[in-house]
């Protein structure tokens, strides 16, 4: 090592000496390297060979030859004692002042260097962070953008801070994987959510020491609990008993040993139950925060403040607008519940209609009621239809309403926008109307929620979701979980609005 | 050590003819030696050895002499120098001025003891 450093120092002489004696410079580090071991003997090797080169590079270019042999013929000569210096002048001050900043600038850049903290990455992260590993699963599964990542993280995961619309949208009649959410689990995969986990790392020690410890014990109780909640819950019991074992197998091979890191132990189980199953609602979640023992159930109160927060924010519903060309425009920000916010829904729909084409701009929604959802659509088809929700069994609920007496809009073109921060409920509707072929998808790959399964909880800090129902997907699988819904256009979130007017109006006027 | 920086010698070169003035040495062996006989307080690094070593060449006072394998350190052919008598004669003026120096020293009762 020292040799190839010095050997690259080399270059600084000029050609001639390197021609001459690189070669026997070379060796001769390679000797002292040889006979001076050991940590000391090699930092004052070090020094020596850095002094010297700090000596003897601008000697080697400003040769002083002359003066040694002028040296020597003045011994010769046989007079007194003689001095000789290499340097004829002293140092001048500029020289001193400019070695001096220096010498200041090192000085202080090492101090600062010293008291500078640096987050320690345990060995193991920066093996996960290689190639081909995390970064692609986060591809196909979770949030696929840092932006994404980070509303993912606020809306879907900790959105119970707070009477937000968004968090309340998801609260009465989704209680179960959503409520488990608002601990601040941290979703196993994507690296979006990764990060922000690193961020909270740096904030608590002891959260550090929970994420970055897991000992095979512990690996070994998740994968227990892992397991047996697969075999007790899993829908299809030989898939379950599959993937059971499978969680098993691969513990007593040691092939969870390298997960150190809790968050990467949470994704590998969830990949190695889904290589099994394929299943995309499956999951295993890491919490930094413990989880509490009995999910909170929705109170009374909360019911109060969530019907206070929806009449507040008009059950996340903006006001309907017409655009030029008889385009109704609807901003709806989450899927409120049915039973505090069906007016206000009934009295959006009225508003829209009369338009000759109508745009659902769900940029912002972050999901909610799957039976707002079914409310909504219900006016955009003149005969009942079937509406796929993986978090739902199929039964009569899964088919609209429809006509809706007095609605118009059965034959009206319809624009959803769409967004990478279009989550859950939202996906609903975007996936079922594109899937009818009843709407054109416009902006963004959405959000890819996953929030389908009901919350069990493994230990204080793991989790895992696993979907109890069972609804028949009449298209080919997969649905959005994990991947999202695919717009029709794809455009930037921010021009999906006016790319869908566009649109709209080429198509009435085709008419 | 502003003393050492005072004096221009012993100077690099005065070493190495010094450490050369037993046997034959390769370069290595010279920063050895030289770091031997001045108990350790000048090693030379590899740069400055070698411009000096070829500004002795340049003066004849040293040469070089055939390439040959040191038993000591392997297989590798190293090249060996020698003082040339050129050489022995500076060193041994140069040696004589340090004495003169030093008798000087202690005439001005800077310098006390017996040895040297």
């Amino acid at each position: 090592m020292s040799e190839k450093i010095f050997a690259w120092l080399l270059h600084l002489f000029p050609s001639r000496f390197r021609k001459a004696y690189g070669e026997e410079a070379l060796q001769l580090v390679r000797d002292r390297c040889r006979d001076e071991k050991g940590f000391f003997s090699r930092l004052r090797l070090w020094l020596d060979l850095l002094g010297d080169l700090a000596l003897s590079v601008p000697r080697a270019y400003f040769p002083v030859q002359h003066e040694l042999t002028g040296y020597l013929a003045h011994l010769r000569s046989g007079s007194g004692p003689a001095f000789l210096v290499l340097e004829e002048e002293s140092l001048g001050p500029g020289a001193l002042f400019f070695g001096g900043l220096l010498t200041l600038a090192a000085v202080v850049s090492f101090s600062v260097l010293l008291n500078h903290r640096v987050k320690h990455v345990p060995l193991s992260a920066l093996i996960r962070a290689a190639p081909g590993s995390a970064d692609h699963r986060s591809s196909s599964f979770g949030p696929r953008t840092p932006e994404q990542a980070r509303d993912f993280q606020q809306g879907a995961i900790a959105p119970a801070t707070g009477p937000q619309p968004e968090m309340a949208a998801s609260g009465p009649e989704s209680s179960n994987a959503n409520d488990a959410r608002s601990n601040g689990l941290t979703r196993p995969d994507g690296s979006g959510p990764r990060k922000v986990q690193s961020g909270q790392r740096l904030g608590s020690a002891d959260a550090a020491l929970a994420g970055a410890n897991l000992n095979r014990a512990e690996r070994r109780r998740v994968v227990r609990e892992a397991a047996a909640n697969l075999e007790k819950h899993y829908i299809d019991p030989v898939v379950a008993q599959k993937m059971a074992d499978a969680l098993r197998e691969h513990e007593k091979n040691g092939d969870d040993d390298a997960a150190t890191d809790s968050s990467a132990f949470a994704e590998l189980l969830t990949q190695q139950m889904r290589d099994v199953s394929h299943d995309r609602h499956l999951e295993v979640l890491y919490s930094e925060a413990p989880l509490p023992r009995r999910p909170p159930a929705p109170t009374p109160p909360f019911q109060a403040r969530y019907r206070k927060a929806m009449e507040q924010a008009n059950c996340t519903f903006e006001p309907v607008q017409t655009l030029p060309h008889n385009i109704g425009y609807l901003k709806l920000d989450s899927f409120p519940d049915v039973s505090v916010c069906q007016h206000t829904a009934e009295a959006a729909m009225a508003s829209l209609n009369h338009a000759d084409a109508v745009i659902f701009d769900l940029r912002d929604n972050r999901g909610g009621s799957p039976g707002m959802v079914m409310l909504i659509s219900a006016y955009l088809f003149d005969h009942p239809e079937y509406m796929y929700n993986p978090k739902e069994n199929t039964t009569e609920e899964s088919w609209t309403r429809s006509p809706v007496p007095g609605s118009r809009l059965a034959d009206k073109p319809v624009f959803v926008l769409t967004s990478g921060r279009t989550f859950s409920g939202a996906e609903h509707f975007s996936y079922d109307l594109k899937m009818l072929k009843r709407a054109t998808i416009v902006g963004e790959t959405t959000g890819g929620a996953t929030d389908v399964g009901t919350f069990h909880r493994l230990d204080d800090h793991f989790g895992m979701g696993i979907r109890e129902t069972r609804a028949i997907n009449p298209y080919a699988e997969p649905d959005w979980a994990g991947i999202g819904v695919e717009p029709d256009v794809r455009v930037k979130a921010a021009d999906a609005l006016e790319r869908a007017v566009r649109l709209a109006e080429s198509k009435l006027q085709k008419k | 050590m502003p003393k050492r920086k005072l004096i221009p010698l012993p100077s690099a070169a005065f070493q190495i003819l010094l450490a050369l003035a037993g046997e034959d040495l390769h370069g290595y062996g010279i920063m050895r030696q030289v770091a031997e006989q001045t108990r350790d307080r000048m090693r030379l690094g590899p740069g400055t050895l070698y411009s000096s070593i070829q500004t002795l060449l340049d003066a004849k006072l040293i040469e070089e002499t055939e390439p040959r394998e040191d038993a000591k350190l392997g297989h590798e052919r190293r090249r060996y120098y020698r003082l040339t008598s050129a050489g022995r004669k500076l060193a041994r003026l140069e040696a004589e001025r340090l004495a003169d120096l030093l008798r000087l020293a202690r005439a001005k009762k800077i310098l006390r003891g017996e040895y040297v």
